[in-house]
């Protein structure tokens, strides 16, 4: 089995721009980040995990809109939040729906590119409305938009002052499928000019066809980090766990003990779990077996196919 | 200053939208009737003194504090809570001068809700009375109103999550029972601040004069040493909303 690419080069890049060093953030009791230690540089990188996994709170205090607990966050060698200079280069796109119900689109980003200090705000807000197709609803009030158009607008606010670094979470919330495409090329040919764009997402799908390289977190943690390939190979070569649900259990458990790709098997009542290091073979053997045996076979599910699963195996592997 | 600017219109904006403003309007606005019910087929002079008494007594003693109230904790308290913050947040511009936008936006809209009701009253007391000065005095009395509650409620409603109700309670306990009975913090409070500028401004009959001086205890009448005071809570509460802005965080996680 590969193991996950946990080294100090995969959590770090070369020249980075955006940086996390040892940052932990608590909550009372409740640890949301711990001890994060990975940098981010020019392209696109997805920032992946579970929800609650901790990359909105990671992102914030990216953002400088929380302070860490511990360690440190830099922008462009910058902590944000103090150094108020930084937000120049910086920009956000918060998860919440929340934006200014009473504003128009155009005002919105017009109001953001002014406050960013940007020289003709009324044409940079044109722009940004042009790059996220917005302009033909432009005069409309925010609060008649829908989510994915609420995104729109704050991806558009958020690039109106042409920033060095973007980070984005969950940025392709509520976008239909058309909107979703064009974002993600938006963000792609946004990584290709050397901006740093760090964007949060815990759909894998979604952060594979966006991003180069990734930085996977579980439970507040920094589990992994690398290309796209590198973790999915990881996770191929992770034994999973299937259920079986049939009427015979022991006879269906001892004729698929035979197959080499069956690591153990537990018998219950009504079913049967596997842990096998090849699903897809194992998936073939279940029928067979199920046809020599006269076994029913009332149910076949990953047991730990969820992401939240997945990333447990790169943290805690077999 | 032309992030100042931005600012401000941008939580004026908000806060003149608030359903919450326009019922304010109708509060302040209130004593025009109660004006014209308690003058009608009185003396001019009756119709005068009776706008003094309410002003001072009820408008400045419950109503005009309570409007500002809520205007006043919305400015950057409805930011956080409808998490709107970040977007004023991450911005190149220096926390201190959020506050002092967030200090300004709530002032005017609380002046312009406020005056906006003292206009009415006062429109009703000069047809009544034949006295068109007479709410000039109101006005300023406002106007320092409207800077102290945005002085002191900005910070609060960006601290706490029923800064309302805790205003409320503050106007209750410490404005209304406490610097009534205890002289050494009259000079704290802001109706009696409010009332010695406005005071100051106002031609009153003997009785009113007399309400007035009840009212103020050991507080001298004075505009100036009234603004003066205020300016000074208004500066306070700058640097301390730009503080909190800075050292605090305002997102949950």
């Amino acid at each position: 089995m590969t193991p996950p690419d946990r080294s100090t080069d995969a959590l770090h890049v070369d020249e980075p721009t955006v940086v996390a060093a040892r940052l932990s953030k608590w909550f009372g009791p409740k640890v949301a980040v711990s001890e994060a230690d990975c940098s981010f540089g020019s392209g696109v990188t997805g920032l992946l995990g579970p929800n609650g996994a901790g990359k909105t709170t990671l992102l914030r205090v990216l953002a400088g809109l929380l302070r860490p607990s511990a360690g440190s966050a830099t922008i462009l060698g910058r902590p944000p939040g103090r150094k108020h200079g930084v937000y120049r280069h910086l920009g956000f796109v918060p998860e919440d729906e929340a934006v200014y119900g009473h504003m128009t689109a155009r005002r919105f980003v017009q109001w953001s590119a002014a406050m960013s200090k940007v020289e003709d705000a009324g044409s940079a807000a044109r722009r940004a409305l042009e790059t996220v197709h917005l302009t033909k609803d432009a005069d409309r009030t925010l609060s008649t938009f829908s989510k994915g158009m609420r995104q729109r607008t704050k991806v558009a606010a958020a690039l109106v002052h042409d920033p060095e670094v973007l980070l984005l979470d969950e940025p392709l919330n509520g976008t239909d499928p058309l909107q979703r495409a064009r974002l993600i090329e938006l963000f792609q040919d946004l990584g290709r000019q050397g901006r740093t764009i760090i964007v949060s997402s815990h759909v894998l799908a979604e952060v594979e066809r966006m991003a180069g390289r990734v930085v996977a977190m579980v439970d507040g943690r920094v589990a992994a980090a690398g290309t796209v390939e590198a973790l999915r190979d990881a996770m191929s070569d992770t034994p999973r766990l299937i259920r079986i649900g049939t009427d015979r259990p022991r006879p269906l458990a001892r004729r698929l003990l035979g197959g080499e790709w069956v690591e153990s098997v537990r018998v219950g009542p009504d079913g049967i779990e596997i842990r096998t290091s090849d699903a897809r073979a194992l998936g073939l053997d279940i029928a067979a077996g199920a046809r020599e045996t006269g076994a029913r076979i009332t149910a076949v599910s990953p047991e730990d196919e969820s992401l939240d699963s997945v990333f447990r195996y790169l943290v805690n592997p077999g | 200053m032309k992030a100042l600017f931005l600012v401000v219109g941008s939580i004026t904006g908000r806060l003149m939208r608030r359903r919450r403003s326009i019922a304010m309007f109708f509060l302040t606005g209130s004593l025009a009737p109660l004006m014209f019910f308690l003058a009608l087929g009185r003396s001019e002079s009756f119709a005068a003194e009776m706008y003094n008494d309410l002003t001072f007594s009820l408008g400045m003693a419950t109503l005009y504090p309570v409007a500002a109230l809520v205007v006043s904790t919305a400015a950057l308290g409805e930011e956080r809570k409808t998490l709107t913050l970040p977007f004023l947040l991450l911005k190149p511009v220096p926390r201190v001068v959020i506050a002092l936008g967030a200090v300004v936006a709530a002032a005017v809209t609380s002046f312009v809700i406020l005056e906006a009701g003292v206009l009415v009253t006062w429109l009703v007391a000069a047809v009544m009375s034949g006295d068109w000065s007479l709410g000039i005095a109101t006005t300023a009395g406002v106007a320092i109103q409207s800077l102290a509650s945005a002085a002191l409620f900005v910070p609060l409603g960006l601290v706490l999550n029923r800064a309302t109700l805790f205003g409320l309670g503050y106007l209750f306990l410490w404005e209304g029972i406490l610097s009534s009975i205890i002289e050494g913090i009259q000079a704290s409070s802001i109706y009696r601040i409010v009332v010695s500028a406005s005071a100051d401004l106002a031609s009153m009959t003997p009785d009113t004069y007399d309400s007035v001086d009840l009212i103020l205890g050991r507080v001298t009448i004075g505009a100036g040493g009234a603004a003066a005071k205020v300016a000074v809570m208004a500066l306070v509460s700058v640097v301390l909303t730009g503080s909190i802005l800075r050292r605090r965080d305002l997102v949950g996680e």
